[in-house]
């Protein structure tokens, strides 16, 4: 059963998928480059504002969708992909994007995103990944490296960072992607490819807090990316390979990563794993086409003759 | 005098006490009775106590009763459960005088004016029919028996549940009606006044329960998307519309969590179509962020509660009254919620209706609550007519492509201020206009907004539109005045909610029958509290009686905190048993707030 989402004749110009407000995140900030990214691949996508919904959480990267001219919710600290649900439940043919960020997703909002993404809810779920806690001013996140002072942890994080990419694949989740918000073109196209992915996409987006983390900055990534599809050949189909490529995903974290197999001190993106899967949508479609009833007209008389005594 | 009966079956869990409730209801409605059941399953997934109460009526019955007249003892621990219970004129049928596991204490009981039938269920099952699992047909058709039930009606309510699973068991069970026949015939000697007086015109009716109820009404009203976590008492409800919803164009989502279920409530109502969750104290007190979102957004939402006893885990399957705070002011900040609270399974009908046009009229949260004993209460309920109840459904002013001029969608915002408060709707693929919906303050294009002036202007418009909701929807207070007129002089006015409203009025037409004056008001809307209604019925008397099945007394704190009703007339009259009250406890309840009155 193929649900096709509400798409425009014509391409809008990518700035038709702005609104009116100008963000209000810090200059430099790596989630301007997300706004960007998904303004063109909404306008290569057709998609129309008046039938797309982007949904997020609380955080600096949750705000994304007041920026955007298309349907938002903004919605509680860690709720974007279950009110992301309920969009998918209620409206199918309207294509739903999460953009939220590693602490909302992963942290506060962790026991829903491996749900949705095992139930193959066909959406896109974003994490704008500057690996802290930015509006909160600066504390760890799942995924802050070894060592990152946060205000909570002064003396340095004494976790090791948690693995959204193997997380993901494991989870269930029938696409995973990680790009970087320094390669707009990249973005775009890891983006692009997420929306037309018929199920659970997920996006891990390399987004720096150049406010808060001195880190994680996008100096540091620059010359330390590698592209896995272009540069190791890697076909997103082997599940094998994107486990193993998954599994290394932190290794830069590391102080002798160069002498790390599989990326030798970089930091990996590309399309580690994509596989296709009846969706979630797709299984209720069917359920509804199978009991739906012969005569809608007298539907309520054959559900109330069973109660009757 | 109105024929009013009622038989209780108790035994073990799992022996068809429960089933045999249900046939005796069946039959009884069949001849055109009105029938109400009250069952009490064990917390235990098999085994322990269970009983089922059927009351039957040729006249409206309000409440389960204050006891019973008949009980059915399938086992030792039913009869000692119920044994202080026994009174004066009672039937207890029990399992001997051999064959089952216990013997009453026949000559204290026959002093006491009990009336005592040996049937020998377990053995009759065990040699005669040769099924034990036949035993509850045996007790079943001896009540039948013995008080003139027409025994084909028992029959045709057998073919209709087992007729699936073939013949043979359908004859097994006829045998099963046979021998218990044949043993009455021989070995009783009825001694009882009690007497089925033959069928009445049939009326058009359903059975249901309360969560059935809840189920049926949400189809009604068109619901789109149910998303709920397991949990008792409330789970029932999802059970009963999963299948319904799919032929409605629904769905049933078990979600991960309540947070979850109530963040996909708020998603698919912001998304255009109607949602629903249903769930029981733990899972509000989950859900409370999220329900202010609803409030912040102006998203229609409903929430069922079937309330049990709290806190925490407390007692799952018991009935309480006791999430009214949490329902009304369990949020942060300064939210705008609706509670209702329906007294009998019909009002569970019709009130998850309403709940529905109030989310929908009111663009907000609503609360139903309901509770465990009401949950699994059955009554007959007229039919509804659905295509009637359809035509008055109340939607969400959503702005559709096309209605507007493209030069006037500018000038359409979704937090539009207005003199009611009320905005227009948008939803993705439906309107012209996107826009995002935050849990941020914000202005009228649902931009973030701070500015004093904003938010005073937003935080008035939103509590504009339920400042009138009393005056509103007068459908949701019922008065109860008997023969007083409005304002007229009473002895005593109750006020009281949920089910305890439906035993409060039994109660109350007993006292008016001694000569009491009773002003009673049951206020369905809950919350914001009907303070004009309120203050009416409290002028009326110098005692204000306010019934309520938890420790704090919500709904009297409430009349206290938002009424001018003068504190020193309210009674507060708490039980917290895990049980409803009894009509008895209420009408002693005001005879001794009386008695002394007059002493003072
Ligand atoms: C229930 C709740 N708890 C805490 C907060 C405070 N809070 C807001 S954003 C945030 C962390 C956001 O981190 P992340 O999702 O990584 O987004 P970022 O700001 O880094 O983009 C926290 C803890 C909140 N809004 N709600
Ligand atoms: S604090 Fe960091 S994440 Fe937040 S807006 Fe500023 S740069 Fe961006």
């Amino acid at each position: 059963m193929d649900i096709q989402f509400v798409r425009l004749e014509e391409k809008l110009p990518p700035r038709e998928y702005k609104s009116d407000l100008e963000p209000t995140w810090c200059p430099g900030c790596g989630d301007f480059g997300v706004v960007t990214a998904l303004t063109r691949a909404f306008s290569e996508e057709k998609l129309d504002p008046s039938a797309l919904s982007l949904v997020s959480g609380i955080g600096c990267s949750s705000r994304l969708p007041l920026w955007m001219n298309a349907f938002g919710l903004h919605s509680c600290h860690g709720r974007a992909v279950p009110a992301a649900v309920g969009v998918r439940l209620a409206k199918p043919e309207i294509p739903t994007i999460v953009t939220a960020g590693d602490g909302d997703l992963f942290s506060i909002g962790m026991e829903h995103f491996p749900h949705a993404a095992r139930k193959n809810f066909n959406m896109v779920v974003i994490s704008m990944d500057n690996r802290m806690y930015a509006l909160t001013k600066n504390q760890v996140s799942p995924t802050s490296r070894k060592g990152y002072k946060g205000s909570l942890t002064p003396y340095g994080n004494i976790d090791e960072p948690f693995n959204v990419l193997a997380f993901s694949i494991a989870s269930g989740a029938t696409f995973v992607a990680q790009t970087y918000a320094g390669n707009p073109k990249h973005m775009t196209e890891i983006i692009e490819k997420a929306i037309e992915h018929p199920g659970f996409a997920f996006v891990n987006i390399l987004s720096p807090c150049p406010t808060y983390n001195k880190i994680d900055t996008f100096k540091y990534y620059k010359g330390r990316l590698i592209d896995i599809n272009n540069e190791l050949g890697h076909d997103p189909s082997d599940k094998e390979k994107a486990n193993y490529y998954a599994e290394h995903a932190l290794d830069a974290d590391n102080p002798d990563a160069e002498n790390l197999e599989p990326f030798h001190g970089k930091v990996p993106i590309g399309v580690f794993y994509q596989t296709r899967k009846e969706t979630f949508e797709e299984k209720v479609a069917k359920l509804k086409e199978q009991y739906k009833p012969e005569n809608p007209d007298t539907v309520w008389d054959e559900i109330l003759n069973k109660y009757k005594p | 005098m109105a024929f009013d009966l009622t038989i209780k079956y108790a035994g073990e869990g799992g022996e068809g006490v429960i089933s045999s409730g249900d046939f005796t209801m069946r039959a009884a409605a069949n001849l055109g009775y009105d029938v109400v059941t009250f069952k009490s399953f064990p917390a235990e997934i098999k085994g322990g106590y269970a009983l089922s109460q059927v009351r039957i009526s040729d006249e409206k019955i309000l409440s389960q009763g204050d006891g019973f007249d008949i009980l059915v003892a399938f086992n030792g621990e039913a009869y000692e459960v119920n044994k202080p219970l026994l009174r004066k004129g009672n039937v207890l049928i029990w399992d001997g005088p051999e064959g089952g596991d216990f013997e009453p204490e026949i000559e204290e009981l026959e002093e006491k004016g009990v009336i005592l039938y040996a049937v020998p269920m377990s053995k009759l099952a065990k040699e005669e029919v040769g099924a034990y699992i036949t035993k509850n047909v045996i007790a079943m058709a001896s009540v039948f028996t013995l008080f003139d039930f027409p025994i084909e009606v028992l029959k045709e309510e057998i073919v209709k549940k087992f007729s699936r699973k073939g013949e043979d068991v359908v004859n097994l069970n006829f045998k099963a009606i046979e021998v218990a026949q044949k043993y009455i015939k021989e070995n009783i000697k009825k001694i009882d006044p009690y007497k089925l007086p033959g069928p009445k015109p049939k009326k058009d009716v359903i059975i249901v329960e309360g969560n059935e109820a809840i189920a049926l009404g949400a189809a009604a009203a068109g619901v789109k998307v149910f998303a709920a976590y397991p949990i008792t008492p409330a789970t029932t409800v999802g059970n009963y519309l999963a299948p319904i919803i799919l032929k409605t164009g629904g769905y049933v989502y078990q979600a991960e969590d309540e947070i979850s279920s109530m963040a996909i409530v708020v998603g698919a109502s912001f998304a255009g179509v109607k949602a629903m969750t249903a769930t029981s104290g733990p899972g509000v007190s989950l859900m409370q962020e999220l329900i202010g979102l609803a409030s912040m957004t102006e998203t229609p939402a409903v929430i069922v509660d079937v309330q049990r006893g709290g806190p925490s885990t407390g007692m799952p399957t018991k009935h309480d009254q006791a999430d009214l705070f949490a329902a009304a002011l369990g949020g942060h900040g300064d939210d705008q919620r609706v509670v209702i609270a329906p007294t009998n399974v019909e009002e569970n009908f019709h009130l998850t209706i309403e709940a529905f046009n109030l989310a929908e009229r009111y663009q907000l949260p609503v609360l139903f609550l309901t509770d465990a004993s009401l949950s699994l209460r059955a009554e007959a309920i007229p039919t509804p007519n659905i295509k009637e109840i359809q035509s008055k459904l109340i939607e969400r002013p959503t702005l559709k492509k096309g209605e507007v001029n493209p030069e006037d969608i500018q000038n359409i915002y979704r937090y539009q201020i207005t003199e009611d408060g009320l905005s227009p709707f948008l939803a993705p693929g439906e309107s012209p206009k996107p826009y995002t919906a935050t849990g941020l303050e914000h202005g009228e294009n649902s931009y973030p907004r701070t500015t004093p002036k904003e938010r005073t202007e937003m935080m008035d418009k939103r509590f504009r539109k339920i400042q009138n909701i009393e005056d509103e929807n007068p459908h949701l207070i019922e008065w109860d005045l008997g023969d007083l007129q409005e304002g007229e002089k009473a002895d005593i006015a109750i006020i009281t909610w949920g089910l305890t409203a439906s035993i409060a009025k039994e109660a109350i037409q007993r006292l008016r029958k001694k000569g009491i004056k009773v002003a009673a008001l049951y206020p369905k809307l809950v919350y914001p509290v009907p303070k004009k209604a309120i203050e009416k019925v409290a002028s009326m008397a110098d005692i204000v009686l306010v019934p309520e099945a938890n420790y704090m007394g919500h709904l009297a704190k409430f009349i206290r905190m938002f009424t001018d009703v003068p504190p020193s007339k309210i009674v507060q009259f708490n039980i917290y048993r895990g049980e409803p009250f009894i009509p008895k406890e209420i009408e002693e309840k005001v005879e001794e707030l009386l008695g002394k009155q007059v002493q003072a």
